[in-house]
Formats: structure tokens, C-alpha cells, sequence
């Protein structure tokens, strides 16, 4: 009986093979998309599963004070000061280890790489298991040890053993390898590109930091770098509960007074979660949202699998009744029609499965992800939601097909597509809804991103090509001599020193006020150091008053003076209380540090609020000084257009003068692109959703259109013999088709908005007009679906109504 | 009224031709009654279509009111069809989701006739053929020949000179049949021209001239005594 079922099925396939097409290719986008979309969002909540004490890591981060306007609500981190109050406080936590990672000139001989470095409490490698090529996990409990993962290793010593061999940082300590281990997977928090951290290559003990730059071992309470964990181990008795009380307290019992206004708090949380903590921290629930919106796709499909199958299944009423008249119970015909959905179903999770087996190594490739389709595991998920999809799109019209008397079914074979009209345009309705709301979303996102782009060309990015790590000391004496060389160059226009480039976050302030020694009256003033040609590089528009200058003493700000000269920015000077450039001109303020005088800050100029940072953050108050000694990057802008041929001019250049650091360089163009990638990539991820849900949407519509005109030509030839004309019968098909969409609209555009206000609440610099890009994105639907529709009622309008008239 | 001269229609499919009319000619004056009578495949329903202008024909030229629309285009045929011809279907041909008046308005509906007109229209003629007793009743409520006096009144409610019937008793048992044939004589009788395709020698006897049509040919044409 089962045989005949499947094969009635597969005959009806054959039949109607645009139909079953249409189906077939909706519902494996859907199931495509949506499998992918699950495994995406569990690959990344599913990292570090693989370590041996995965369920007993766990890392404590700080929570930021709203009013701390830094663009996150948390950090990975804590203070590296905080983990020795971790161990004397919290005795039952087995391990604790901080990381913080640094960027250093690792030379081998005469070979130099610029590599991050991650410096740990040796207990890192107690609380992680590795596996080691070369050596043990006491590796770096030798302060001058240095474990290499095996690509590092290769790429320093060739194929020969590393175990023993030295190496120096910043041609100053020399270190030696004490292990090698594998390459860790992608699957680890410690391989993400976005967290930051370094990566795991090259691991030091804080030690090794402590002798190259300095670093106190008792840890600070000034830094926190993203991708900077503290790591703790509990004995597997603690919950995740516990150990926040615990940090709870320690934050209550040590934390300084005068930072809780800013860090409210320690956040615990299990070594899964490390991997997506960035996306709580800005407060965009990407992954929820591509969960969301991969089963809002498959819903589309499904919709678009029941309107077409009701349609459809009206045509047959008449073997419906046939088989009823035979003595086919309506149970058993239930079972008929769900059979040919559940085949469909399982035709096209089958296709879907091969299109993933193609795309997601492709996938894997371009974004650097390890996602593979486990079938062992996901073999019962699979299973089922072949079955849930079959059912689902596949009741309904099984329900109105079987339910007429057979009587009723085998005369009522003429007036097919009658029936269920109002539930197929609620369901086309309900399609247009998602499909709407989501194009509008992506036009949302795109026009935002484009005025993140327009924004950021106030500076002439495209023009400018940055040096970085300019901080060694060594360095920073040869930088005068690297600008006049550089200046010599001809396509070389302005050469600038500064501690920040644009677009790149900085969190760098100090309090200000306009009451010597009034602390209460003082507010956060970003600063930025520059040198007296920075301004013009940047093409920064002075409002009032002069540039700093060399020239003059007070300009440049030196340790022991207590006067200098600085430039700010209008916001400054309303928080400072100045109604204007004019009355704020050559009028001072002051700064408030504990560990000296307090500094006097004449305005000797005026810039507009320019958003020098990321976008995400707000334009804030800013000052610009000249302090020689926080000089890290210098700007080269250059005319012309090849921008290859003079960056090797420069690098000739700074070989000359600099030969013993590589030179470290980038278009301002990259550093955008970089800062400007996670936006990118929602725009694209959110876009092929939409498009995929919009393409959905239109192939129903078309399919639906298709057969409801084709079931209409008896109404259109009475028409047309009443003296309808071609126009009037396309207008009349048109609207009757566009009113779900009409409705559609008026669901999708109001969710739309507030979707869209919410996401753009994440940017300082945010669209004025969300209204208008919504409704273009409802006009934009209708104007498709009309489009399609158009197509057929053109055809099925202009046929002679003879056809449909003449034998019934 | 209209004038068919040396008309022909020839259907080709892939390899088979086929006659449907052979240089047919036939003259109809405005206010006659006609039927036209012979065998299944005959080619009655062909000529009728090209008559109502709903088919064109292969060769020959077709006067209609003295002008020949042989060359017209459809929106041409379209516009001299929706003024002057009215049709009525053995299987009514009524739209199912319209009830019976909307389903008569619609001959009025295409024709730049305001709303309040096309009411009183209606109106006039649901009450004609006593059928407004059921104006909001849906094609479906309705008996046989119930559904044939709507498409009667549809037929009509536009002042068309020239009724064009193909087989409107077909679907009828005999005593609906009848009424709608006295309700087409009435007609006919108030001027209206009719040409009706039938079957039923007791149907063609209410027309005046009977054309019987065999293999695509006019075999004979017989006029009735009036009387």
C-alpha cells in the first residue's frame, strides 16, 4: 500500500513538472539555508568543547557602566591586577591564568616577523590541555621560554627540531623555545579573527614582558584589550554561580573606588560562551538573528509548498472522488497526499544536503571556519525536520482536498481553485510579510553602512598610507629624519605623526574642567597626539584660532611644564561651557591627576565634532596636543595614483634609515575595510537571506499567479466577451493578486520600522530617514510582484476567450 | 444586418487540415430570427463565433452593419462586439463569484456607464425576465433555467441589436427550455435580432429561417411561414 502511495507520488512529480519544480527548488533553498543557518550558530556556540576541563574553564570579564559610552557593555577581561586577589581570595579555583598579548620584532639572525605574542601565567597550559609536539606543559614556567605552535616553529626554523633554539623580541631578550605544539583548531575561542588576542602562536610567560617592555607582574588596573582572557579552573564541584558570587566579592573587596564608576562589575561565564561574548558586548544578537531568519526563510518555503499544493490539489478533486466513490476512507487519502509532500520534502533535503556539501567547504574557505555537516550526530535532527516540513506543508491541503463529499468533489471538478482561495491569500500574504520586512531590514542596513562609509571619507583614506609601530624607542629618535626623507619623495604630499589613526577605537582620556581642582565639575576629554602636521594631512578643518606649531614652546606638551597649548573640538568646548569658538579662544582648562600638579590647557583652536573613531561610538569631546613621545603611527599622504609604487619608495626609504625594524605599513583604505568588515558582513549575511526569502516569495506568487489565471480563463473570456478589454482584465488580475500583498504591507512595514530603529540605536551617526527607505522597500515589492503577475495576466488576457467558452 | 460572403475558416494543426466552413454566404436582416441547425462538427458553433466576432475567419469578407471587419483588430472587434452583439451560452457562462446582478451589470460594466445608470438597467430588465426576486442570490442558488434568463438579461441589458445563442436550451429539461425560447420570441419580437444554434427542431421552430449547415456547407435554408 506504502509502494503505491510513493509511486502515485512520484508519477504526479512527473506530471507536473513546473509545479513540482517550483516546489522542489523553494523547499531546497529553504532547508538549505536554514540547516546551514543551525549549524553556523551552533559551530560558533559550540567552540572549546574539545579540552579536557572545557566544562571546569571558566573566564570572568568586566561589565561597563552605561554612562561609560564605549560603544560595548562588557569586555572579555578583567584587570591583570585582579587574579592574584583570585587566588589568595578564592582558594578552591585550581588554576588562574591572565593573557595579554603584545606585538613584537621576533628576529631569528638575520630573520625578522613581526609577531602577536600571548603572554600567560604558566598555569595556561594546566588549565588547556595541547598537544605537543616538543616539550611538556611546564613550558613556561622558564621566564625566558617560548612556545611555538608547529606552522610558527616551521616558518622560524624550517623542518628541523625548534626544541632549544633562541630567539629575540625587539632585538633586546633573547628567549628559547620550550615547546612545539599542533596548530589549535578553528573551533577554539583562541583562533577567532574578531575577539583579538593574538591568536595562539607564539605563548610567553608574563615573565618574558616583564623583561622586554617592563611590564609589573603584579598586574595593572589601567588595561583591558580585547581578546585578553583571565582564565580560571574550578574543581568540578562549582557552578558557574558560584564562582560569580565568589568574583562578586573580590570585586567588592579590592576593586578601586574611583574606577567602579566606569566597571561596574565582574561578569563569569563558561569557556563556551567565550567565543560569542563579543556579540552580547555590542549588544547585536547576530547569531538569534541568523537563527531567527534562517526559519523565517523556511517558513517562506514552506508557505509557498502549501499555496501552491492547495492550488494544485483542487485540480485533482475529481480523483479524489473517484477514489472515495472506490471505497477509499478519507484517513487513507490523508495519508496519500501527506506521502507526496513527505517525498517532496525528502527530495529536496536531499538536494539541499548536496548543495551544503558544496557550499560549506567553500564557506570554510573564504571566512575561515571549520563547519562540517556531522551526519552521525545530525542524522535524527535531519530526520525530523525532513518529517516536520513534509507534515506541515503538506496538512493543509491534504485536509481540503479530502474533506468534500465524493459527489461534490467529481462534479465540482470545473470550479477547481474556488476553494481555500482566502487561506492561500493569507498564507501568500504572510509570505510577502517576512519577505517585505526582511528587504526593507537589508536596505536598513546597507544605507546605514553607506553613511558609515560617506562619513569616513571626510579623511582622504584613499590617499593616505599609515606606518605603524613607531613606539620603540629606537625608532622614535630616527623619526624626524624618516619624514624629511620621506617629504623628499615626489609623490609624497604631507608626512604626519600621531598616536591614532582614524577609524581605529581609542578609549585614551583624561578628566577636564574649567575649575582648577575641582574634580566633581570634570568630564571625560579624548585625547589624541599629534604632531604639528597632522592637521593639514587630515584635511581637519581648523574653525577658529591656529594649528600647534614647533615654533612656539607651549605647543608641545613636556613632562614637568604645566602649561600647554592644545586644540579642541566644539564638543569640548560646550562640555567646558562656552557658548562659542570666540569666547572659548585663548581661555584655559585644567586636568586633574593624582600623581602630579595639575596641568593648564590653553584652546588656542577650534575644530568641528569630526567622528575620528569607530562608528559605533559617539562624536566625542576631544582634544588634540602635541606630546612628541606618544607619536606610534605616522600618515603619509600621496598623490597620485599608484599607490604600490610609492609604497615601495617608502619602504626604500625606511630600510635606509629604520634597517633594523621591517617596516610595518597599511592603507588607511585596510584599516577602514578592517574596522568596517563586521558591518560588511551583516550587510552580506542579512542581504542573501532577504534575497533568498524575496526570490522565495516571487517564485510562489509566480507559481500561484500561474495557476490561478490559468483556472481564472473561464471568468476572463466571459469578461472579454462583455467587452472587457486586454487592459482592463491585466489591471483587474493585478489588484485581485497585490491585495495580499497590500496586507502583507501593512504587517511587514510597522515591524520593519521598529526593527530598523532598534538596530540603528547601535550607531551614534544613525539614518534620519528610516520611513522613506521602508516604504521604498514596500514599494519595491509591489512593484515586483505586480511585475510577475503582469506576465501572466498579459498572456492568459490576450488568449481567445473561444477557448475557454466554447466545451465545458 | 450582416453579410457573409465566400467565408471560410480552415483550422491547421501539425498535419491535418480541417474545413470547419467552405465559402459559406449568408445574409441576415437586422430583426430576424435564425437558426441554424445540422449535425455535431458541422460547423454551427464556428460560424457563430465568427459571427460574434469571437473567431476570425481564414478567408471571405464579413459585412457587418455594411462595414467589413474581416481586417479589424481585436480592440476594434472588441468595441463594435460589446455595443452591438449579446451572447448567450449553453452552460450559462455566469461568473460564480458574482451574484446574479453583478454577473448581468457586468455587459454594462465595460461600457462608461455611470454606476446609478447601470443600476436602474439592472433593475429594468431583472424585473423583464422575473428574475429580481433573486438579484443577490449566487449563479449556484440558482435552477438552470433560472441561470439562462440571467444570461438572457445579460445578453440584453445593453441594448444589443443582435443576440447570438449557441444551443441556450441545451442544458435545459423541456419546460425551461420552452420558457427561455418565449422569452427569446419576445425579444425578437420587440426587434431584436437573434441567431441561435440548435439541435432541437422543436427550438428552431421558433425562428423564421432555418439554415441547416452539413461538413461546413449550407445545405438548405427554409423560411417559415409566418403566422
Amino acid at each position: 500500500m506504502f509502494n503505491n502511495y510513493v509511486l502515485i507520488a512520484w508519477r504526479q512529480i512527473l506530471k507536473n513538472k513546473l509545479y513540482a519544480a517550483i516546489n522542489i527548488a523553494g523547499l531546497v533553498v529553504g532547508l538549505a539555508v536554514y540547516i546551514f543557518g543551525s549549524l553556523l550558530v551552533n559551530y560558533e556556540r559550540s567552540h572549546d568543547m574539545f579540552y579536557d576541563n572545557s566544562g571546569r574553564i571558566f573566564t570572568a570579564g568586566s561589565v561597563f557602566s552605561a554612562s561609560a559610552n564605549i560603544g560595548v557593555s562588557e569586555t572579555v577581561g578583567i584587570y591583570t591586577a585582579i587574579a592574584p586577589f583570585v587566588i589568595s581570595d578564592i582558594e578552591e579555583v585550581e588554576q588562574v591564568a591572565r593573557t595579554v598579548h603584545r606585538e613584537f620584532l621576533i628576529s631569528i639572525e638575520d630573520d625578522h616577523y613581526y609577531e602577536k605574542i600571548k603572554f600567560t601565567d604558566p598555569a595556561l597550559l594546566k588549565i588547556f590541555n595541547l598537544d605537543y609536539i616538543e616539550g611538556d606543559e611546564s613550558a613556561l614556567e622558564n621566564p625566558l621560554g617560548i612556545l611555538l605552535t608547529q606552522s610558527v616553529a616551521t616558518k622560524f626554523f624550517g623542518e628541523t627540531a625548534a626544541l632549544g633554539r633562541t630567539l629575540t623580541l625587539d632585538h633586546d631578550v633573547t628567549l628559547s623555545v620550550t615547546a612545539v605544539v599542533r596548530d589549535l583548531p578553528a573551533n577554539t575561542h583562541f583562533s577567532s579573527t574578531i575577539l583579538g588576542g593574538g591568536g595562539f602562536k607564539v605563548v610567553a610567560p608574563l615573565a618574558a614582558l616583564n623583561r622586554a617592555s617592563d611590564y609589573d607582574l603584579a598586574g595593572n588596573f589601567n588595561n583591558l584589550s580585547g581578546g585578553d582572557f583571565t582564565y580560571m579552573l574550578l574543581p568540578a564541584t562549582r557552578s558557574r554561580e558560584w564562582l560569580q558570587a565568589q568574583m562578586d566579592g573580590v570585586y567588592e573587596s579590592h576593586f578601586p573606588e574611583d574606577t567602579r564608576e566606569f566597571i561596574t562589575g565582574f561578569k563569569v561565564r563558561p569557556l563556551v560562551e567565550a567565543n560569542t561574548i563579543l556579540w552580547d558586548a555590542i549588544g547585536m544578537p547576530v547569531l538569534d538573528s541568523v537563527r531567527v531568519l534562517a526559519l523565517l526563510v523556511l517558513v517562506v518555503a514552506i508557505v509557498n509548498y502549501t499555496n501552491l499544493a492547495t492550488a494544485q490539489s483542487l485540480g485533482r478533486a475529481r480523483e479524489v472522488g473517484l477514489r472515495k466513490t472506490m471505497g477509499a476512507s478519507r484517513g487513507q487519502l490523508l495519508i496519500q497526499f501527506l506521502v507526496e509532500s513527505l517525498c517532496i520534502t525528502t527530495i529536496s533535503m536531499l538536494i539541499a544536503l548536496a548543495v551544503l556539501e558544496t557550499a560549506v567547504p567553500l564557506f570554510n574557505s573564504f571566512v575561515d571556519r571549520a563547519l562540517t555537516i556531522d551526519y552521525l550526530v545530525t542524522l535524527p535532527w535531519l530526520f525530523l525536520t525532513t518529517i516536520a516540513v513534509g507534515l506541515i506543508a503538506g496538512a493543509y491541503p491534504a485536509y481540503l482536498i479530502t474533506r468534500a463529499s465524493p459527489i461534490e468533489a467529481i462534479r465540482e471538478g470545473g470550479t477547481r481553485g474556488a476553494k481555500g482561495n482566502f487561506f492561500r491569500s493569507m498564507m501568500l500574504g504572510l509570505q510577502f510579510s517576512i519577505s517585505i520586512f526582511m528587504l526593507a531590514m537589508v536596505m536598513i542596513v546597507y544605507f546605514q553602512n553607506e553613511k558609515i562609509e560617506d562619513a569616513a571619507n571626510i579623511y582622504p583614506k584613499s590617499q593616505i598610507i599609515s606606518l605603524q609601530r613607531l613606539e620603540i624607542e629606537s625608532i622614535q629618535a630616527r623619526l624626524p629624519t624618516l619624514r624629511n626623507e620621506l617629504k623628499n619623495l615626489a609623490a609624497v604630499e604631507q608626512v604626519a605623526y600621531s598616536s591614532q589613526l582614524p577609524y581605529l577605537q581609542n578609549n585614551s582620556s583624561f578628566g577636564a574642567g574649567r575649575v582648577n581642582g575641582d574634580k566633581s565639575g570634570a568630564f571625560n576629554l579624548t585625547e589624541i597626539f599629534i604632531d604639528e602636521h597632522f592637521i593639514d594631512t587630515y584635511n581637519i578643518p581648523i574653525l577658529l584660532g591656529r594649528n600647534l606649531t614647533t615654533a612656539i614652546g607651549n605647543d608641545t606638551v613636556v613632562k614637568g611644564v604645566l602649561d600647554a597649548n592644545v586644540i579642541v573640538n566644539e564638543m569640548a568646548l560646550s562640555k567646558l561651557g562656552f557658548n562659542s569658538p570666540g569666547e572659548a579662544l585663548n581661555q584655559v582648562f585644567y586636568d586633574f591627576p593624582d600623581e602630579r600638579e595639575p596641568r593648564t590647557y590653553k584652546i588656542v583652536g577650534v575644530t568641528h565634532d569630526q567622528n575620528f573613531m569607530g562608528f559605533h561610538n559617539s562624536i566625542k569631546p576631544t582634544v588634540f596636543l602635541m606630546m612628541p613621545e606618544n607619536l606610534n603611527y605616522a600618515s603619509i599622504r600621496v598623490r597620485g595614483a599608484d599607490l604600490a609604487q610609492t609604497l615601495t619608495e617608502v619602504e626604500q626609504v625606511w630600510n635606509e634609515i629604520i634597517p633594523d625594524y621591517p617596516m610595518q605599513s597599511e592603507f588607511l583604505d585596510e584599516t577602514f575595510a578592517d574596522v568596517f568588515a563586521i558591518y560588511g558582513a551583516m550587510t552580506q549575511v542579512l542581504g542573501g537571506f532577504a534575497f533568498v526569502a524575496l526570490m522565495l516569495s516571487l517564485i510562489g506568487l509566480f507559481g500561484l499567479a500561474a495557476f490561478m489565471a490559468e483556472s481564472r480563463t473561464r471568468e476572463i473570456g466571459i469578461r472579454k466577451v462583455m467587452g472587457a478589454s486586454i487592459n482592463q482584465i491585466v489591471r483587474m488580475l493585478i489588484w485581485r493578486f497585490s491585495q495580499p500583498v497590500m496586507w502583507a504591507l501593512l504587517i511587514a512595514l510597522p515591524g520593519a520600522y521598529f526593527a530598523s530603529s532598534a538596530y540603528l540605536n547601535f550607531f551614534a551617526d544613525r539614518l534620519q530617514a528610516p520611513v522613506g527607505i521602508v516604504l521604498g522597500a514596500g514599494v519595491m515589492s509591489v512593484v515586483l510582484a505586480w511585475v510577475i503577475v503582469a506576465l501572466h495576466a498579459v498572456k492568459i488576457a490576450s488568449a481567445n476567450p473561444i477557448q475557454a467558452l466554447r466545451y465545458e | 444586418m450582416l453579410k457573409l460572403h465566400d467565408l471560410s475558416k480552415i483550422y491547421r494543426t501539425d498535419e491535418v487540415e480541417t474545413v470547419a466552413l467552405d465559402t459559406v454566404n449568408i445574409e441576415i436582416e437586422a430583426g430576424e430570427f435564425v437558426a441554424i441547425m445540422g449535425p455535431s462538427g458541422c460547423g454551427k458553433s464556428t460560424l457563430l463565433n465568427i459571427i460574434g466576432m469571437l473567431d476570425s475567419p481564414t478567408s471571405g469578407a464579413y459585412l457587418f452593419l455594411d462595414e467589413d471587419v474581416s481586417g479589424y483588430s481585436e480592440s476594434q472587434l472588441s468595441n463594435i462586439r460589446k455595443h452591438n452583439i449579446g451572447f448567450i451560452f449553453q452552460s450559462f457562462n455566469l461568473i460564480d463569484e458574482l451574484t446574479v446582478a453583478e454577473n448581468i451589470e457586468l455587459a454594462l460594466l465595460y461600457h462608461n456607464i455611470p454606476a446609478s445608470e447601470r443600476k436602474s438597467r439592472v433593475a429594468t430588465i431583472m424585473d423583464k425576465v422575473g428574475i429580481a426576486h433573486r438579484a443577490k442570490h449566487m449563479p449556484s442558488q440558482l435552477s438552470g433555467g433560472q441561470q439562462q434568463r440571467v444570461a438572457v438579461a445579460r445578453a440584453v441589458v445593453g441594448n444589443q441589436g443582435l443576440i447570438l445563442a449557441d444551443e441556450p436550451t441545451g442544458n435545459l429539461d423541456s419546460a425551461h427550455g420552452q420558457e427561455v425560447m418565449e422569452m427569446l420570441q419576445g425579444l425578437n419580437d420587440e426587434g431584436t435580432t437573434i441567431v441561435m444554434v440548435t439541435h432541437s427542431p422543436a427550438h428552431s421552430d421558433y425562428a423564421r429561417r432555418t439554415i441547416n449547415l452539413f461538413d461546413g456547407h449550407v445545405v438548405t435554408e427554409n423560411l417559415r411561414a409566418t403566422g
